[in-house]
Formats: structure tokens, sequence, C-alpha cells
């Protein structure tokens, strides 16, 4: 049961949550092999046996284990609301492990701290660090290479043999690059901005192709292309039901095939008492305001209108004011698309899952870098404004850089340069004179060492507010009046004064999380006159939503009458109805 | 005693006129393996029928355990095929399965009479030997083993033991499977409850029959009945109040299919994720691992139908290349079957996502139908009997010596009080009487046969070759002579499996160019393959008795190998000279 301090406390710590983070020295983001994260995780479990146990979530299809701390000090797991933190999904996004990882060791090691304590007493916090350890441990591989698929085959160029010709460091520079292949038939240009940097051709502008890019690597089937055929071409994070999509290679043969995808969806569908789930990867539901359709949308030939309900929505975006406050962030990414595990969770599970992307390459040099030229037009005289403001109209002309000269700024700005391989030249086997080289493997996935670590502690900041977000069905009021003749009216409220309502939308959709039982208990002498035995609560809004239960009851004054409430986030709470003042 | 009569009289005492095989033909046939067919079988006898074939025929005969029901019953698939002519997994297969459903028992029956009669038909009929030879078939008798299994030994009706018996809890109350019906008179059957309320009722008893139960029409003159009915027999087991709300399980198998597949709150019974139960999944991946097979029949009960998806709306409409081999199939099934009716599933039927039909067409592209099994118009085929109650009545009566009906007889309720139980069993009504069913599992296994009759069949027809000057043109007909084309549309479409392969290679041969011609006056209207010509892939297959005329251009001498190469067709070569 939740102690008033512990309320007291999450109220404090989510207004609190961006201020004095302590810092992130004791605690970097570190990205992991399977072997040292898994080791990682045990000592932890072991380091605090009072606080965090080790939960083995599954195994990927190579037979590497998929596990979830359990961090709470309640002492009744299953009567405490469950939040889940789950990141790296997607093979590459080893960063997003390192976070996960680092608020764990952080909410162990300060847990003597108000916040932490706070939340740790009222909530069972899950963080699953990688969910697609095959994927992942590619980062550690040599060469290294961006590895986002399973090593599921199917015959992508229809030539009846799989995965031959798979991208490869071609080269021997120990990174699979790219290859820019000159070909008339090519649809890719210089970007006039920025050499380095390929766009395609609009032949609507006069513009002409010249290259064909490819992944590095052979073309050992001699059909002249080249890194056609991967041997991997399962992604598991398109691999759960909600929106999938059949006959997309990517997707996999059916929704759940994936070993990973399937011990996600029995570890989340086992967790009774979850009502939030916070995925680190590449969808955004906080910074950009989340599309969402209407509670009352209808469905399209009996198939319900995928996205977020306006009800939920309204509840993401203030989550999402609260997540930019916290972290600053203003990495946009995109909502859910099909197949993903958050849109499983929310559309088929109705939990209300939250996405955010931590990091993306910027598209802008630093601020502090930039040239005075550049200074705004409003902070110049009048005549120089007119110049500038001239130079501006010339500049809309001419055709914008590219998202990737843009990139290119930044790296050149920063002295990043790890993140792009300048194009040289090559004789490749196959193919002849390419140039080899673009952006390197993660180069576009993870921020400079010096950011690493403020990004993680402001979004401990974040997850530290979460506990006050979640439901908390109580029984706020059980009593008895006396009608004469015997005849009682029992009254009795549920109320709920977490952030969240009891369900979402989604959730008094789906129907798969039980409903809060409220069960009058009567003694043999008493007889119910009117009302149910047994109310099944689905809808209670948050922030002190509440529903009042009459019943009418006939029997003796010394009868004792009582009301018990059991939901799978709170547990049980019985209370006698005592006679109203 | 003349000499004709003497010889009739000793031909009799040797058995000389007995021919092998049981092909139909009422006279002097007996099979091998004599099995009453008027009966059904528990779960354990069904594979004990097919054990004994196996044990008489084993050449012809096998099985392998694909999984494990919930209740740890083996899955198995029986193949039959004769091996002497290749292994299964070389010819187009057929898959047969029935019973999802635990209470739609007959489909297993169909499936176990489908295998005894071909084996019957070996050696006395070329149609069944050659069927053997250049095809296989798949046989799952039991989808829902533990369905099955129930339904036999306890006490149900006609719908019930529909689903599995993994525990659900259907009402949200915490607890799993705890408030089904009840036998409560321990007949050993779940029937009706009524009661009496003089005046007071929507029924009033027959006048003629007082078993049945007529509707009182509203009406302005006050006229009431005297019955109510109260529900199904059961009690309110866990006190809720309410009663019969959470039987054993409550899903359903046949929504837990990939394609189009849609979670519990769209599809009732289908779970919260495709292929969630052992049985389903231990299927989808023996069909994923056998590519081959292109032909599926499900068995369900009954209606009299013969369905084809789309099960959804939401699909659109299947490939019109396709729906042409559907449309054939099935107006040939109406013809077998009589008062069955060629229907789709979601315009004429209801409503069905993630249906198994439905996935082995849109998922795997093969050419799938599900029928129900049992037009109840059977027992009364000149509509001298209708449907209602007293022709019901009637019909049990005189033909099962009433059998089929619970008379209502009363008992004490604890809620409704003084009530009266009573009804048809659980085999009256979605399954045949005893005397029809042998008729209704042959038809139906029939028309698997006329199904596996039309899996393809490819012939490489004469080649041609033609000296151009230092380079030969080597004009070649590949055809498939059925009506299942080797790749369906759908399979094309959304690159199902492995395209077909057209094969030329010789040593001494060199091919330089190749590809498939698009006019048969005018060879050089040539499809040609970039890379590897030696190799054509072809994404459509061959169509439905269609010919795809290939032309090569050949450098060297010698003898070329001509070879047709795909997942659900024999492997087909023929040599070819080239001078």
């Amino acid at each position: 049961m939740i102690t008033p301090f512990a309320l007291a406390g999450l109220a404090a710590g989510l207004a609190l949550a961006r201020q004095d983070a302590p810092p992130a020295a004791e605690h970097p983001v570190k990205l992991l092999a399977h072997a040292e994260l898994s080791a990682e995780l045990a000592r932890l479990a072991s380091a605090h046996p009072d606080l965090a146990t080790l939960h083995l979530v599954g195994r990927s299809r190579e037979g590497r284990a998929i596990e979830a701390l359990c961090i709470t000090a309640a002492k009744e797991r299953a009567e405490h609301p469950a939040l889940l933190l789950v990141a790296n999904l997607e093979g590459p996004r080893l960063f997003e492990s390192g976070v996960a990882l680092h608020h764990a060791e952080r909410l162990l090691s300060e847990a003597g701290d108000e916040k932490v304590r706070a939340l740790l007493e009222s909530t069972v916090v899950w963080i699953l660090p990688r969910a697609n350890p095959d994927a992942a441990e590619a980062r550690f591989a040599t060469p290294r290479a961006e590895r986002w698929t399973s090593t599921e085959g199917v015959d992508d160029d229809r030539d009846g043999r799989m995965g031959e010709d798979p991208p490869s460091d071609v080269n021997g520079d120990g990174l699979v690059t790219w290859m820019r292949v000159p070909d008339p038939d090519g649809t890719w240009m210089a970007d006039p901005k920025d050499a380095r940097a390929l766009v395609e051709a609009d032949r609507a502008k006069g513009e002409r192709g010249v290259w064909k890019l490819y992944p590095e690597g052979r073309d050992l089937d001699h059909d002249e292309e080249a890194s056609e055929d991967p041997p991997g071409d399962v992604r598991v994070d398109r691999n759960f039901p909600a929106g999938w999509e059949e006959h997309a290679a990517h997707a996999g043969l059916f929704a759940t095939d994936e070993p990973e995808a399937r011990a996600l969806a029995e570890f989340v569908m086992a967790q009774k008492n979850l009502c939030l789930v916070l995925v680190f990867d590449g969808w955004d539901d906080l910074v950009e305001k989340p599309k969402s359709v209407g509670d009352d949308a209808p469905a399209v030939k009996l198939v319900p209108p995928a996205g977020l309900l306006e009800s939920d929505a309204k509840q993401v975006e203030e989550l999402g004011r609260r997540y930019r406050e916290a972290t600053e962030n203003k990495t946009k990414g995109t909502s859910p698309t099909e197949g993903t595990f958050a849109r499983w969770c929310y559309e088929h599970r109705g939990i209300v899952t939250l996405g955010a992307v931590l990091w993306d390459l910027p598209t802008e040099a630093p601020k502090s870098e930039a040239k005075p030229e550049e200074a705004k037009p409003a902070d110049a005289p009048a005549e120089e404004k007119k110049e500038i403001e001239k130079k501006e109209g010339e500049k809309k002309d001419e055709r914008e850089p590219s998202e990737d000269a843009k990139h290119l700024k930044w790296i050149d700005a920063t002295g990043e340069t790890w993140r792009f391989v300048p194009w040289t030249s090559f004789t490749h086997p196959e193919l002849g004179a390419v140039e080899i080289g673009g952006f390197a493997p993660y180069a576009r996935l993870e921020p400079p060492e010096k950011e690493r670590g403020p990004i993680a502690d402001r979004h401990f900041g974040f997850l530290l507010g979460l506990g006050a977000v979640l439901p908390r069905a109580t029984l706020a009021e059980c009593e008895r009046e006396a009608l004469g003749g015997d005849l009682w009216r029992v009254r009795a409220v549920v109320a709920n004064d977490g952030f969240l309502p009891l369900f979402s939308k989604s959730a008094q959709r789906t129907q798969t999380t039980r409903p809060a039982r409220v069960r009058l208990i009567l003694p043999e002498a008493a007889v119910l006159v009117a009302g149910e035995v047994q109310t099944l609560v689905s809808d209670l809004p948050g922030s002190g939503g509440r529903k009042e239960i009459l019943w009418l009851v006939h029997g003796p004054a010394a009868m004792e009458i009582g009301v018990e409430v059991d939901s799978d986030h709170a547990g049980k709470a019985f209370r006698k109805a005592e006679e109203a003042r | 005693m003349n000499a004709f009569a003497l010889a009739f009289a000793l031909s009799i005492q040797d058995g000389s006129h007995e021919k092998p095989g049981f092909p139909g033909l009422p006279a002097n046939h007996r099979p091998e393996v004599e099995i009453p067919w008027n009966r059904f079988y528990d779960a354990e006898e069904i594979y004990a029928l097919l054990d004994r074939f196996a044990a008489h025929w084993p050449r012809l005969l096998s099985h392998e355990v694909i999984g494990h029901s919930v209740e740890n019953r083996e899955m198995r698939v029986y193949t039959l095929t004769n091996p002497d002519a290749g292994p299964a997994s070389s010819k187009p297969a057929m898959w047969v399965d029935g019973n999802v459903h635990g209470n739609e028992v007959q489909g297993a029956e169909a499936v176990v009479y489908l295998a005894w009669y071909l084996l019957e038909n070996q050696t006395s009929n070329e149609r069944a030997r050659a069927l053997l030879d250049q095809g296989a078939f798949y046989l799952l008798p039991m989808v829902n083993p533990d369905g099955r299994a129930h339904w036999f030994a306890g006490a149900h009706n006609a719908h019930s033991s529909r689903t599995g018996v993994q525990p659900l809890d259907r009402d949200g109350d915490g607890l799993f499977d705890e408030d089904g019906p009840d036998d409560l008179d321990g007949d050993g059957n779940i029937v009706q409850m009524r009661k009496h309320v003089p005046g007071e009722g929507t029924h009033r008893l027959n006048a003629d029959d007082p078993r049945v139960m007529e509707f009182v029409p509203p009406n302005d003159k006050g006229i009431r009945g005297d019955w109510i009915y109260v529900g199904q027999e059961g009690i309110d087991n866990d006190g809720d109040g309410r009663i019969n709300e959470d039987d054993v399980g409550g899903y359903d198998m046949n929504r837990s299919w990939p394609s189009l597949w849609q979670p519990d709150h769209v599809q009732f019974g289908a779970g919260p994720y495709p292929l969630y139960w052992p049985e389903t999944r231990a299927i989808a991946r023996f069909l994923l691992e056998h590519p081959n097979v292109a032909a599926v029949q499900s068995f369900h009960n009954s209606g009299g139908m013969i369905l084809r998806g789309p099960g959804a709306e939401v699909f659109g409409e299947y490939p019109r290349a396709d729906v042409a081999v559907y449309d054939e199939l099935g107006r040939d099934g109406e013809r077998m079957l009589p008062f069955y009716r060629y229907m789709i599933i979601w315009r004429d039927l209801y409503s069905v996502f993630g249906g198994f039909v439905n996935w082995a067409y849109e998922g795997l592209g093969i050419m799938s139908f599900t029928n129900e099994l049992w037009a109840d118009e059977q027992v009364s085929p000149d509509r001298r009997l209708g449907q209602g109650m007293q022709d019901q009545l009637l019909a049990d009566d005189r033909l099962l010596l009433g059998e089929g009906f619970v008379d209502w007889h009363p008992y004490q309720h604890p809620l409704y009080g003084p009530i009266e139980i009573g009804g048809f069993q659980k085999d009256v009504g979605r399954v045949p009487p005893t005397f029809l069913v042998e008729e209704m599992i042959h038809r139906n296994a029939l028309f698997c046969v006329r199904h596996a009759e039309a899996l393809p069949e490819v012939v490489i027809r004469d080649p041609l070759v033609t000296d151009l000057g230092g380079v030969k043109a080597v004009d070649v007909v590949f055809a498939n002579e059925h009506l299942i084309p080797t790749r369906t549309a759908q399979a094309a479409k959304n690159r199902i499996g492995r395209p077909d392969r057209l094969v030329l290679e010789g040593e001494g041969i060199e091919v330089l160019a190749g590809g498939v011609r698009s006019d048969r006056f005018r060879p050089e209207q040539i499809e040609l393959q970039e890379h590897d010509p030696a190799r054509l892939v072809r994404e459509e297959g061959l169509g439905s008795r269609a010919e795809l005329r290939v032309r090569w251009l050949v450098k060297g001498k010698g003898e070329a190998t001509l070879r047709f190469e795909g997942e659900k067709a024999r492997a087909v070569e023929r040599t070819v000279a080239i001078p």
C-alpha cells in the first residue's frame, strides 16, 4: 500500500524532476557487449537484493538471454502499479541500452534519495535494456556494421538463393560503409551544397543522376547488384501483431514468429499491474505532438482505425510537455509504425506507451560556433538589415542543402570526423571503379561522448516523475446510513489519484486489463435488497476521478458490512462501512 | 439343380467373384479393413483407426508428431503417398484437417475416410493409384483433440466444447473457467431449462405434443403463454449473480491464424497474438516447412457449405485468375454435395479475421476450402418434413426410436425454483444421424479427391531446335495440364515462397540468351532474362491449364537437359539433342 509520505515524495519528485540531478560522472553511459551487459545486470541484482531482481524474459534466436531488472522497494509487487522501460529493440540502438542501464544503476545507488525512494516505494520499475541482443552484438564485431535485421532469410532478389550478397567490408578499413558506383542509370548525384552528400536527381529540375548507391559489399552472384540479398531480413520491431504487414520481408513470416518478439509480448502480458511503457527507440510521442484519432472514429470494414485515441492523446500531450521540460530534448521522430512493439502495447493491450528518440545526428552546427554574418537581421541597423534580407531572399531561390549536407556541417564544426568516411576510389572486384565512403556505422545513432551523460541524467529526472503518473485506485469512502426498519444504504467511493485514468480509452476497448472489482461483504444475517454483489469498475479518470457505488442492505444494526476493492495494479483493500456522520 | 445354379453355388463357396478394392460399387466387394462408418470415434479411436491402416498399408501411410495440444495430446500428421514414385516432398501435396472446433467432430471421420478410401482402391483403381503416385496427402484429423475428447466424455450440447481447454478468464473476475454449464440431473447431457409461469410466459406448449414449445406472438388480446425458457442447464457456480458466464476455455482456434489477424476485442476468440495456442503454431510451422502443399481442405460443421475467403471484407477481392480456379472447384463441389452452397466467407456467412483457410490462401498462396459438414435437409431431402421442432421430433421418434430428445422432466433449481429440464442431445443438429454419416463423409472425401486431382502436373512438350547459323534456337513448351497453377496469382503477387525455374543445361552447351516467348508466331518476341538465362525465373509460375513457350539461344552441341523446378509440382526433365 502506498504511504502518504511516498505520495508527497512523488509530487515533489514531479516538480523537481529537472533540477539538481547529481552529476553523471559515477554513472557514465556504457555501450556494452552482451556478455558484459548480462554480467552488469547480475551484479546490480546481487548488490541490491532488497531492491532488485533479475528476470529472464526470453532468449533471442541465437540463444542470448533477454533480461529485465525489476526494481522496487514495495513489499508486495503485485499491489503496486508497474512501469516498463524497453530499449534497444532496434539492433543498432546501443546508446539507448546504455541509458536504460544508467537509469537502473542510479535508481539502485541513489535509493536513499527522497525522489528515488518515493518512486520505488510506490511503483514497480522494470528496466529491459536490450530487447534485441543478437542484432546489437554487431556493434562489437569486426568489421563494424549496423545490423537492423535478424538471421531469418528471404530470397530478396528472387534468384533462388538466399543471403548470397550480404553487405561486407570490401576495402578492408574495418567498416561497412557505402559504395557509389558510376552508372548512367544511377539516380544519385552530389549535393551542390556539399559534394560529400548525395541527393536523388530531380529530372524536373534538369538534374541527372550519375551514381548507384549500395551498402558496401560484393556482387558475388554477378547480377550487377551489390549487397542486395543480405542474410537477414526481419526486424524484430516489425514483428508484433498490431498493423503487422503480411508479405513485407522485414516483418517476418507471421507476427511473434521472432523469439524476441514473442518473449517480449509474453512478458508484457504476464505483468498484470503494468500501467505504462516507455520505449527508447525511433518512435516519438513526446516531442512532436502525437497524431490522434477520434474516440468514436468508426471502424472501416470492421477494422478499428489505428493510432492514439483522442482521450489518451490528451494525456500523452501533457506527458510530452513534462518530458520536454525535464529533458530539453528536441529530437523529433515518427509515430510507431506497422508491426512495432509500441503500437502493439497500445492498440492491442491498452497500455499507454511513450516513445522518445534520445538523440539524432544534428542538422546544424552547435550555436557557439555560428559565424558572425549569420547574426539575426533584427540585431543589425536598418541598411544592413536590408542587405541581409536581400541575401536571404537570394538564398531562398537556391536549393536547400540536403539533410546529409546539414549533418556534415555539424560533423565539420564538432570535429566528429569518425562519423563520415571520405569517398575514396577503389577498384571493386566485380563492379570496377567505385568510391567507398559515406556515413559510418552508428554515426547517426550515438551522441558524442560528452553529451551522453547529460542526456541520460535528464531522462533519469523524467523517469523519477513517472511515479505520480501511474493510476492508483483506492477505496476513498465507505459508509452506511440507517434508513429505518433495519434498512441501510451503503455507499462506497473508488477514487484514482494518479494522473493516468485507471484504464486508457484503448484499454476500455481491448478489455485486456481486468476491471477493478468492488465487492460488498455481508454477514449471513444480512440480505442484499438492491445493488450488485460485485461491481466491475473499468472507467475511472485520473487526477481524482471518483466512482460511487450504492447498495441497500437489510439487517440488524450490529452487523458488520465491508467493501473490498481488488485491482490488478493496486491489489486488495478492505474497509468496513462506518456510519456516516 | 441345373448346371447354371451349380456353377453359381460353387462360385459362392470359393469367393472368386469377390474383387479387390471398395470403389463404391456395392456387389462383390469386400474392404481389406472393415470400418463401421455409421458412428463417431473419440480422440484415441481416431488415431487407432489410422494406425490400423498404417499397419495394413505400411508403405503408403505413416505419421509424424508435429506438436502437442494443451492437454498434451499428440498432434499427428499422417502422410499418404506412394514413395516408390518419389517421396512426398517431391510432389504437390494436399493438406486435409478437421475438428478445430471440438464439437465439430465429423471432420475427423471425413479425414480418416479419405485415407481409407484411397488405400482400399490402390490395387483396383487407376485414378486412385495415380493420385498417390503423382501427389501426396498430409492428413491431420483433429486440430483440437482436447476439445473433441471433452465433447465425447463430458456433458455437452451440440455447440459446446468448441474451444480448446486452456483456462481463460472470460468474465474478468480473476477466476478461470469457474462457471460453465452444469449437468444438473447427471444424465450426461446439457440441455435446456424451462419454467411454468401461468399467464406470465412467452411460450405455450403445443396442443399435440407437449415437448414442443411455441412462441406466443405479442397481441392486443392479452393472451400470454404459460412457459419461459430460463437458459442452458446450469447454476451460478461462483456466486457473482450470473449463470454459465465462464465455461471451459472460451477461445476459437480458428481465429488464430496470421492473415488479417485481429485481437480478441475485434475478433472474438482470437487470443492475444497469432498462433498463440500450441496446436495452431505446430500446424503453421508444418505448413511453412512444406512448401509443396498446393491444396488445403478444412472440415467443420455444420450447414452444408463450401467456403472460400476472403474472411474479411477489408481484404478486397481475390485475384481473378485464382477466383476462376476456386469457382470451378466450388461448383463441382455443389454438384457432388446436395444442399451445399459454394460461398464467400465474409459476404455470405460472417466476418472472420484470422481464419485458417484465409491464411492458407492469403498468406501461403494455397487454394483452400472450408467445408461445413452436414446439411440437415438430408434428413428429408424432398421437404416432406420441415425444419421446425415438431418435424425434428417426428424424425427423431420415427428414425431413431426417440433417442435424440431428452424429454422434459422436473428439477428443483436453487435460483429459479421448480423447473423442467429437456431438449435435444449433443449429437443432434450439427452432426448427422448414424445412418447418414457415411454419405456425408464419402461425398466430402471425394471432394478432396477432386481437388487433389487438380494439383499441378507439368509436362515438357517436344522441344524444337532451329539452326540460326552458329547459334541455335531451342523452343520448348512447358505446360501445366491441371487446373491448379504451379503458383497462384496471390503467391506471384506477393512473392510467396520461391519462384519456378525453367532450366536448360548441358556439357558443351553455352546458353547465350533466353526468355519466355509472348507470341506463338513471332519468335523474336521474347522477354529476355538479363542474368543467368540458363535458369529462367518465373514468379508467375505456370498458369491453370496453361502453356508457356520458352526460347533459348545456345552455342555448342551435345545433349542438353531441360528441366522444370517448382515448389508445388513434380520436377520434370527432358533431354534434347543439340546438333
